[in-house]
């Protein structure tokens, strides 16, 4: 089968003034892939992510999604609403209802009527299991939740990618298998997902490969089970001694 | 009400809430002496206050007017100082530093007496008769003036409401693919509203009582009919303090009605 990637990025360079947070990255991600991004806190993964829909600039390279370059505004706006992001601070709109959230994007960007939007944003909220919280405002409602509320409102939009910056590195420890299990099911629906993460039994149940990074630049790549039982790099190793 | 019950439940509710209540008897206690003083010495009290009664329309309008331009041209100035572009930045910044750096009242002489002398002569210059003959109206030179003035003030409150909300509403917002405007308008601005209130608040209140100063360039203000008054009678005690008591109602009052106003907006906050 002959696959075109749906994620193109190639000698990604950026800096933040003096220091350089990607030093010339190239990653592929094909549909339906789930791309798993470890690596130490610095190493750049979050930049990746970022640069995959533009939050952050970058000086050199290119990123092209879903055959768009990312170049001008349009087509940056065009790829943003292609990309669903869940980020690790949740970023709820705290003067919004739950179902607010889910629906005012669905209108403004996607010019739905708010019969449709409302819909659409009942059916993810059964989908990611708190229907009954859609008009409580976020402040009410627990980490884990919140978090299950911003991957609903980024499915609102019908991304082809979903894009996770350590989705659950804020949340309690019993808060995070709810928001993994909504994740593990959006990955058997064929979701194409990257996601920055250092959940080790969500990237073996879901992951199609892990990506290990540092100092800017991917350091080694394989399946999960390859790469966390047999590395081959030194780098590899030290990381993994500490987080397993 | 269920939140009314919960708050009975705190220790000191009851303080708070009678604080509330005392400033309310304050403004009744101001009100009130205007009221005594009226009936008791109609001469001559209640003559200074029928004498300037056009005088506090004229403030109240000028005050509310110059406000409500003042909110908008504030809006407009702050978005262009966190404009991406530099060159909008820059004359926005100029703006705010000028208009910051001149005393109120010196712009607004300049404004009544200065300004039209400038358009005249640039009509002379270019020869344009609706310049050459132009004249300033008192009411909008004061308009003017007051808007110039506190328009860079308030644009820098709407600044730091608006950089108070933090950086992940709007990443959120545009990564949904709302643009720019869209995230301000949706996300960011409402948010910065609730932020910016009380200081929102305190701009009226100085704006009303600087509006007395419009009374130097020809506007018929609380203030000016009172000379006009202590002009003709020479009673400069009654007078002035029947000002002050009048000024200090209408401050009073806006400070109430602000105080109100924010207790309903945080209370509306969950």
């Amino acid at each position: 089968m002959n696959l075109t990637p749906i994620i193109q990025i190639r000698n990604l360079h950026k800096h933040f003034g003096q220091t350089a947070a990607l030093n010339g990255v190239d990653l592929d991600v094909n549909p339906g892939e789930v791309v798993l991004i470890i690596g130490p806190s610095g190493s750049g993964k979050s930049t990746l992510l970022r640069c995959i829909n533009r939050l952050e600039n970058f000086e050199l390279g290119s990123v092209i999604v879903d055959e768009i370059p990312l170049t001008t505004a349009e087509n940056i706006n065009a790829i943003r609403t292609e990309v669903g992001m869940v980020f690790q601070s949740f970023n709820l709109f705290p003067h919004l209802t739950v179902l607010q959230n889910v629906t005012l994007a669905q209108k403004v960007v996607r010019k739905r009527t708010k019969y449709e939007a409302n819909a659409i944003a009942y059916a993810l909220l059964e989908k990611v299991g708190i229907p009954e919280k859609a008009q409580d405002y976020p402040g009410q409602l627990s980490g884990g939740q919140q978090q299950r509320v911003a991957i609903a409102r980024a499915l609102a939009m019908n991304p082809k990618i979903m894009l996770f910056d350590e989705p659950t590195s804020a949340l309690d420890p019993e808060m995070i298998q709810e928001v993994l299990d909504v994740m593990l099911q959006l990955a058997k629906e064929g979701m194409t997902m990257v996601v920055v993460s250092h959940e080790m039994g969500f990237a073996r149940a879901a992951a199609d490969r892990a990506v290990l990074m540092d100092e800017g630049l991917i350091v080694e790549q394989a399946t999960p089970e390859v790469l966390f039982s047999h590395p081959t790099q030194e780098r590899t190793k030290r990381f993994l001694s500490k987080i397993l | 009400m269920e939140v009314k019950k919960e708050l009975e439940k705190i220790p000191g509710h009851e303080i708070a809430n009678h604080r509330i209540d005392a400033w309310w008897w304050l403004v009744a206690a101001v009100i009130g002496l205007v009221a005594l003083l009226s009936v008791l010495m109609p001469d001559p009290y209640f003559r200074i206050i029928r004498f300037v009664s056009d005088g506090i329309l004229v403030t109240v309008g000028v005050t509310l007017t110059a406000f409500i331009v003042t909110l908008l041209l504030g809006l407009v100035i702050a978005l262009g100082r966190l404009s991406k572009n530099g060159f909008i930045r820059w004359i926005t910044t100029i703006y705010v530093e000028v208009a910051r750096g001149i005393p109120l009242l010196v712009q607004l002489l300049f404004w009544y007496f200065a300004f039209p002398s400038l358009i005249q002569s640039l009509g002379r210059l270019i020869n344009f008769q609706a310049f050459i003959r132009y004249h300033a109206n008192p009411f909008v030179m004061a308009i003017l003036g007051l808007t110039f003035c506190y328009g860079a003030y308030m644009s820098e409150i709407y600044r730091a409401g608006i950089q108070s909300i933090p950086k992940g509403q709007n990443e959120a917002a545009r990564s949904l693919g709302m643009t720019h405007g869209q995230a301000m308008r949706y996300i960011i601005l409402p948010q910065a509203v609730k932020v910016i209130l009380p200081p929102v608040g305190n701009e009226f209140i100085s704006l009303l009582k600087d509006s007395s100063l419009v009374s130097v360039v020809a506007v018929a203000d609380m203030t000016r009919r009172g000379r006009e008054f202590m002009a003709a009678n020479f009673i400069p005690v009654e007078t002035w303090m029947m000002i002050a008591l009048l000024y200090l109602v209408m401050t009073l009052i806006a400070a109430r009605v602000v105080a109100w106003i924010e207790k309903k907006t945080q209370t509306e906050e969950r």
